[in-house]
């Protein structure tokens, strides 16, 4: 199989005789590997929750940054080659400081995706600006923010195509992360119990042990927009995960906030 | 910038039914310094007579001057008070002695006729060009904004208290719109047998 | 250069290229709680000359903002042509029709970006803000952006703007200010364009009124007079 797509597999520039792009699809494949990440829509807001992988005791795990605040009312989650995504979140930072600038309003998820989305279909060499990339980006990105339109969720994988989801899983995990949050999403969750699956979902897929430090968790919501949750808010909220869950996911609401 | 804006300053007048009313900032500056808060820029020149002049400031207080110098010189000759006609008349004219180095002065003069009481204004320009508007005449750096608003607000026969009350808020609300005028006016009405004079406060900036 | 030399009377015949045109005009515009008026005259002139006696500088970008431009015309209709194409690029980009705050600050940056060679335009935009109340932006040519209830701009700007503070700012005025009603709003944009006629030349022979509310935007018409 690895032989057969030999022939067209190195450049991003030439479309198979079956009309793929492999490299395409090998960078969606990269992110496969990364760490996993959870978003989930309510309609009080959204929240990311992504898993961070402490592999050395000597590392410092709050320099592992996950979730990223692109403005005040985006923040992003990302999963796979880390490094890729650092220059895809500067060019939503940069879009949304323009359309501040410009129209001094809030730029919509929706818009900051788009954007997001140009920059991750100009790879190949032959960009008007030359400085294009030479290959796709190995990242997957779910943006939360609040608009007008309320709270939203958006997914983006290599391709640059992105798609509004109500829950969306990213990373190593992804495959039963997506399953099980298909079963828990309700339209009428509230933000808590979004943080509560979230957190309960990669305890499931982690390997290692969930505790305050290797886990990120954000919220976006309309009131206090982007806010990155501080150790002993991640702490209160593991304490609420509740041992095995996945078959009673409503019971999992006696959260004391 | 102009001379003629130099020190900054504003002067109206109005027509009333037998009366007349005149009024002036009270402002003296140089370009955008404020130099002082009392600063006359109208004068009385007898018991129905007032001018105004809004302009360079030195020239101001030497035109004032002389035209009480020649005022006085003709009336010990004529035995007679000078009528405001005969007053814009030698004003004019002395402003004209001095057609290519004039005095930067915009003179406003208003009064009533004596016997006939009837009101009188006019206005001329520095060299002493006079014009006799049935209305009101402006002068002074707010112009434009006079011109606006007691065009707005002015209409025929209104009594002393409207005429008082039409030309404070003219130019009230006119040198509130100029930087180079204000702080504090100065409104004079001219009856038959009284003048009033009020003093207004206003925003000082 | 070369030319000069080669005849020297024309050297005299030379005359220095102005880029810039003054074709006066008037914009006038009160907003209130639930209404915008923006109101222009219709005389295009240069100097003691006119153009035409019936061109509005009124420009309608959107359902509930309407832009006012005069000053140097072929300024205006560029800016305006260029403004429309921007506004067409976010509907496109953003799925939606810009709102009124953003329009006034986008025109702010697209004034300014002419910063060196700007559009001689005295811009008033009228419409409704974020939290759906009449709003006016007024601007000086390189893009300063001022947010108020009224303004008055162009060839006229200095005789009206008194106006409107006295009867609609109720400056130097006891009375408690009030909610400016519809009708008084009207009366005064109409009194203050008559009365600016009658001392400026470069403004007169009609007004156009265009009056922003929720249901939309009507369209009045005051003969001036047109000397």
């Amino acid at each position: 199989m690895f032989l057969s797509r030999s022939e067209y597999d190195r450049g991003v520039n030439t479309f198979s005789p079956e009309g793929r792009i492999f490299q395409v699809e090998y960078a969606i494949e990269a992110i496969k590997l990364g760490s996993t990440a959870i978003g989930i829509c309510t309609s009080e807001g959204v929240v990311l929750a992504v898993e961070k992988r402490i592999t050395s005791s000597l590392m410092e795990p709050n320099t592992v940054e996950k979730i990223v605040e692109v403005d005040k009312h985006v923040g992003c989650a990302v999963s796979g080659l880390i490094a890729d995504s650092r220059t895809m979140i500067d060019r939503a930072r940069v879009e949304c400081q323009n359309h501040w600038f410009t129209y001094d309003e809030r730029m919509s998820v929706e818009s900051v995706a788009q954007a997001v989305s140009n920059l991750a279909i100009q790879f190949g060499d032959s960009g008007d600006d030359g400085g294009a990339m030479s290959r796709p980006f190995g990242v997957a990105i779910l943006f939360a923010g609040c608009d007008e339109k309320g709270p939203q969720l958006f997914h983006m994988d290599p391709s640059g195509t992105f798609v509004q989801f109500d829950a969306k899983a990213i990373g190593s995990g992804s495959e039963g992360a997506q399953q099980t949050l298909q079963e828990v999403y309700h339209k009428s969750m509230t933000l808590s119990e979004a943080i509560n699956a979230c957190l309960t979902i990669l305890k499931q897929v982690m390997e290692e042990k969930l505790n305050s430090s290797n886990v990120e968790v954000v919220t976006v919501t309309p009131e206090k927009l982007y806010h990155l949750f501080t150790k002993e808010e991640v702490e209160a909220a593991l304490s609420e995960v509740k041992p095995l869950i996945k078959d009673e996911p409503s019971s999992s609401s006696t959260s004391k906030s | 910038m102009s001379i003629l804006s130099y020190n900054g300053g504003a002067v109206v007048a109005m027509k009333g039914k037998n009366c007349v009313a005149i009024a002036s900032d009270k402002k003296f500056g140089i370009q955008l310094q404020l130099i002082s808060k009392e600063f006359p820029k109208i004068f009385e020149m007898g018991p129905h007579l007032y001018v105004g002049l809004p302009g360079l400031a030195t020239d101001t207080q030497t035109v004032h001057a002389r035209l009480k110098f020649r005022q006085n010189l003709f009336e010990l000759k004529e035995g007679t008070r000078m009528s405001p006609k005969v007053f814009s008349s030698m004003v004019s004219n002395m402003l004209y002695e001095k057609r290519f180095g004039p005095y930067f002065v915009e003179p406003i003069v208003v009064g009533l006729e004596p016997d006939t009481y009837e009101p009188f204004i006019c206005n001329m320009d520095l060299i002493g060009n006079v014009c006799f508007p049935e209305d009101f005449v402006v002068g002074g750096t707010c112009e434009d904004q006079l011109f606006g608003t007691c065009e707005t607000m002015w209409e025929p026969d209104l009594s002393p208290d409207d005429l008082f009350e039409t030309i404070s808020q003219a130019l009230m609300s006119a040198f509130n719109r100029d930087a180079g005028s204000g702080w504090g006016a100065v409104v004079y009405i001219i009856e038959k047998d009284k003048v009033t004079t009020r003093h207004l406060k206003t925003r000082m900036d | 250069m070369a030319l000069v030399l080669k005849n020297s009377s024309a050297a005299l015949n030379q005359h220095s290229f102005s880029p810039y045109a003054d074709n006066g005009g008037s914009i006038v515009a009160v907003a209130g709680d639930d209404y915008v008026v923006i109101a222009s005259d219709s005389r295009l002139s240069t100097g003691y000359s006119i153009y035409t006696r019936d061109q509005s500088k009124l420009f309608k970008l959107s359902n509930d903002s309407v832009l006012g431009c005069c000053g140097c015309w072929c300024d205006v209709l560029s800016l305006t042509k260029l403004l429309e194409a921007r506004m067409q690029m976010y509907l496109h980009e953003h799925q939606k029709v810009m709102s009124t705050p953003a329009i006034s600050q986008m025109l702010s940056t697209m004034l300014y970006y002419k910063r060196l060679f700007p559009y001689y335009i005295l811009n008033i935009l009228a419409g409704f803000d974020n939290d759906g109340k009449g709003v006016v932006y007024s601007y000086d040519p390189i893009g300063n952006l001022e947010k108020s209830k009224f303004k008055a701009g162009g060839s006229s700007g200095a005789l009206l703007q008194p106006v409107l503070d006295n009867q609609l700012g109720l400056s130097n005025i006891k009375e408690k200010p009030e909610a400016i009603t519809l009708e008084k709003a009207l009366n005064v944009v109409k009194d203050a364009f008559i009365s600016a006629t009658e001392r400026d030349i470069y403004t007169g022979d009609s007004i156009i009124i265009n009056i922003i509310t929720r249901e939309g935007i009507r369209e009045e018409k005051l003969e001036l007079r047109k000397d």
